[in-house]
């Protein structure tokens, strides 16, 4: 993918310079944020201004805005597999992991009082499990294998009486490990805890098939389906039961107050439908991408290690370890290079923590400092792998030599 | 503030560090602050005549402005005297850099605390010697802290001129807390196959040469094997000892095994960080306590 952005030029050029020019961006870094696909613009924009209408409305503007409502439901339904009426609009995937796990539990709290979760969940489940904790429920973060998967038999090993709710990510959002969700979801049939998905990472890569997969609840975005920011959607099964978070005028079956942002919804619709017809193809794209750079860097680049699963990965994920060397540094080189990825390293965060999620695959905080996620997306192109095989080896060994800490073995 | 906005100077010093390297010979004063475990390891490196710098080079592990506090002290110092390098401040390093992020100070005091730790060995006649990659592994110091630091250097010292003295040390006996809860459950005492192990992320606890060769032996069938010892040094026959070194085990020195925790199986360790005496989490499937 190229965009129009410019490196900012080395004042100096002294002991190892580095070379920086105007390239374009090479864009690695898809699970930070997509571009809205041009066909999905398009759809949206004559809500901005023609159809503006608030379907809450009686006259026939809202009539029309209702029904775009519920057509854009159903395509969103179809992405699912589910049914119009189990899905509900919300303001992003970070709202909806709100409803499913503060709405399911205050609803359900008669029921027992304790929630399971895992420990390579993303940051907003993770701090969802703090805040029921505060609110008096026990939440239990089941531990993955070293590729970051957790087993269904570890789970159920968790269950107690009390257990409502459990909650695992479809796959994770950093090393790109597909959970084993159907296994899982199989194993809670029946037992009465109900079972929340936040499929981000996973949607539009993966096939979600809610009439084959027995999940509760699940959340998804509408910007990692190359639609706009702002919008998601949770699917909440049928006789699932919810206590709303937002309180207001009652608009998604109660569930989720405040008008709806129709454009959006449009936007969110349409990314869907475009994300179901192109998936097939575009996964065995991607990961052609993925196995080509993750064959390219472990074979070139000595000491460097794949993170997550070999297998049971995102089509679009790659994530490495380098030894000796830290991350923030190593995508601040890229950057110069023109090139844009991310890293789990603490001095990339806003806590100089490293990582969880590669802290829960058994890294050392030392190891977890030097890696680098690159995620491929739609407009990725096989010129970019080459581009940044062009430029990693030579920024590992940089690091390496200005590192005391890198000593060939 | 994004911990990459970063001003003009800290990306040029960056790109093209000044003084990269190391310095040796009798003249040569060594300082070392900072922790791998945090993200960063400082080493400068000063050749001192007549009380004055005339010059200076450096090595770092670590973010992008650890590298530019880096670089820019030993441009703000070279030429200067001890007194006046000593004058050279936290701040300063920050001011000749145009400012650092807020989240990112710490690393100008790094930079500074590498300088005054070089002059202050200088001064006491403490000579360091450039690390050696498990001195390097085991070089833990509380993070951003000169006086952990100094602490950590000091013990590594006293155990290189303890010489074999450390190396007669047995480890510890103390018994791990939960080895005897998770025996059958992810801790063994001797492991007769090592394909029971395959492909689970194993902690070999350091019992000499039996459980160094097991170690050796996990690696064919698991990536994943930490060795874990008290010591700063392998205390086994050089022949084994080069050969773990070389192997795809982790070795963590310095390092006491406090407790095995799981639900129903064993899911981490607790580890004691043993230069810093700080204590973290080690997520491991199985744990080997070799009797012997």
């Amino acid at each position: 993918m190229i965009l129009l952005w410019m490196p900012a030029r080395p004042c100096g050029s002294r002991v190892g310079t580095m070379t920086s020019s105007s390239e374009p961006v090479t864009y690695l870094d898809y699970q930070s944020a997509r571009p809205v696909d041009p066909r999905v613009v398009e759809a949206m924009l004559p809500y901005f201004t023609e159809h503006f209408g608030n379907p809450a409305s009686l006259h026939a503007v809202g009539d029309r805005a209702t029904e775009v409502l519920e057509q854009s439901r159903a395509e969103v339904a179809a992405f699912l597999g589910a049914s119009p009426e189990e899905v509900i609009f919300t303001s992003g995937a970070t709202e909806a992991n709100n409803l499913a796990l503060i709405g399911y539990a205050r609803r359900n709290r008669r029921s027992g009082s304790h929630v399971v979760i895992t420990e390579v969940e993303h940051i907003s489940i993770l701090n969802l499990g703090k805040f029921l904790e505060q609110e008096g429920f026990r939440v239990t973060r089941v531990p993955p294998d070293r590729y970051g998967r957790v087993s269904p038999e570890k789970l159920r090993a968790r269950l107690t009486e009390e257990t409502i709710l459990v909650s695992v990510g479809w796959a994770n959002n950093e090393i790109g490990t597909i959970q084993p969700i159907a296994a899982i979801a199989e194993m809670l049939v029946g037992t009465g805890v109900a079972f929340h998905v936040d499929a981000v990472a996973a949607e539009g890569q993966i096939p979600l098939d809610m009439s084959k997969v027995p999940v509760d609840l699940l959340s998804i975005s509408s910007n990692d389906i190359y639609g706009p920011q702002g919008v998601g959607a949770l699917f909440v099964r049928k006789g699932v039961r919810l206590a709303p978070v937002m309180i207001g005028g009652g608009q998604e079956r109660g569930l989720r107050s405040g008008t709806e942002n129709l454009a959006g919804i449009v936007g969110m619709a349409a990314a869907a439908r475009i994300a179901s017809q192109e998936l097939p193809e575009e996964s065995a794209r991607l990961a052609a991408l993925r196995d080509k750079l993750i064959g390219r860097v472990l074979s070139e680049i000595p000491d460097s290690h794949l993170n997550g699963h070999p297998t049971e990965r995102l089509p679009n994920n790659a994530h490495f370890r380098f030894e000796g060397i830290e991350g923030e540094s190593l995508v601040l080189s890229l950057r110069d290079a023109g090139i844009a990825a991310s890293t789990g390293s603490a001095c990339s965060s806003k806590t100089l923590e490293p990582s969880h999620t590669l802290i829960s695959c058994g890294l050392l905080h030392e190891e977890a400092h030097g890696s680098l996620e690159l995620t491929f997306g739609r407009f990725s192109k096989e010129q970019d792998v080459d581009r940044l095989m062009e430029v990693l080896p030579g920024v590992v060994e940089r690091l390496r030599r200005l590192s005391p800490l890198y000593r060939k073995k | 503030m994004k911990s990459t906005q970063y001003s003009e100077k800290v990306l040029d010093h960056f790109r093209n560090p000044r003084n990269v390297g190391v310095l040796e010979g009798e003249d040569v004063a060594i300082g070392r602050v900072g922790n791998p475990v945090c993200g960063d390891l400082m080493e400068m490196y000063v050749r001192i005549q007549d009380d004055r710098i005339v010059d200076i080079k450096f090595q770092t592990f670590g973010c992008g402005s650890a590298i530019a506090t880096s670089s820019m002290i030993t441009e703000l110092v070279k030429g200067k005297t001890l007194d006046e390098a000593l004058q050279v401040t936290r701040a300063d390093v920050a001011d000749a850099l145009d400012g650092l992020p807020p989240i990112k100070m710490h690393c100008s005091n790094l930079a500074a605390d590498a300088l005054h730790d070089a002059i202050k060995n200088w001064r006491s006649g403490k000579k360091l010697t450039p690390l050696s990659a498990e001195q390097a592994a085991a070089a833990g110091t509380s993070c951003g802290g000169v006086q952990a630091a100094e602490a950590a250097v000091e013990a590594m010292r006293q155990a290189v001129s303890a010489g074999s003295g450390a190396l007669e040390a047995t480890p510890s006996a103390v018994a791990v807390e939960g080895a005897e809860d998770f025996k059958g459950k992810g801790v063994f005492t001797q492991v007769d196959d090592p394909a029971a192990l395959r492909d689970k992320r194993v902690l070999v606890l350091d019992k000499g040469p039996a459980a160094a060769r097991l170690a050796l032996d996990l690696t064919r069938v698991t990536p994943r094997v930490v060795y874990v010892t008290e010591l700063d040094t392998l205390a086994l026959p050089e022949e084994l000892a080069a050969e773990l070194k070389r192997s795809d085990v982790k070795i963590l020195y310095k390092s006491r095994l406090l407790a095995v925790r799981g639900e129903g199986e064993v899911e981490k360790v607790l580890i004691r960080d043993l230069d810093e005496d700080t204590e973290y989490e080690l997520f491991v499937d199985a744990v080997v306590l070799l009797n012997v």
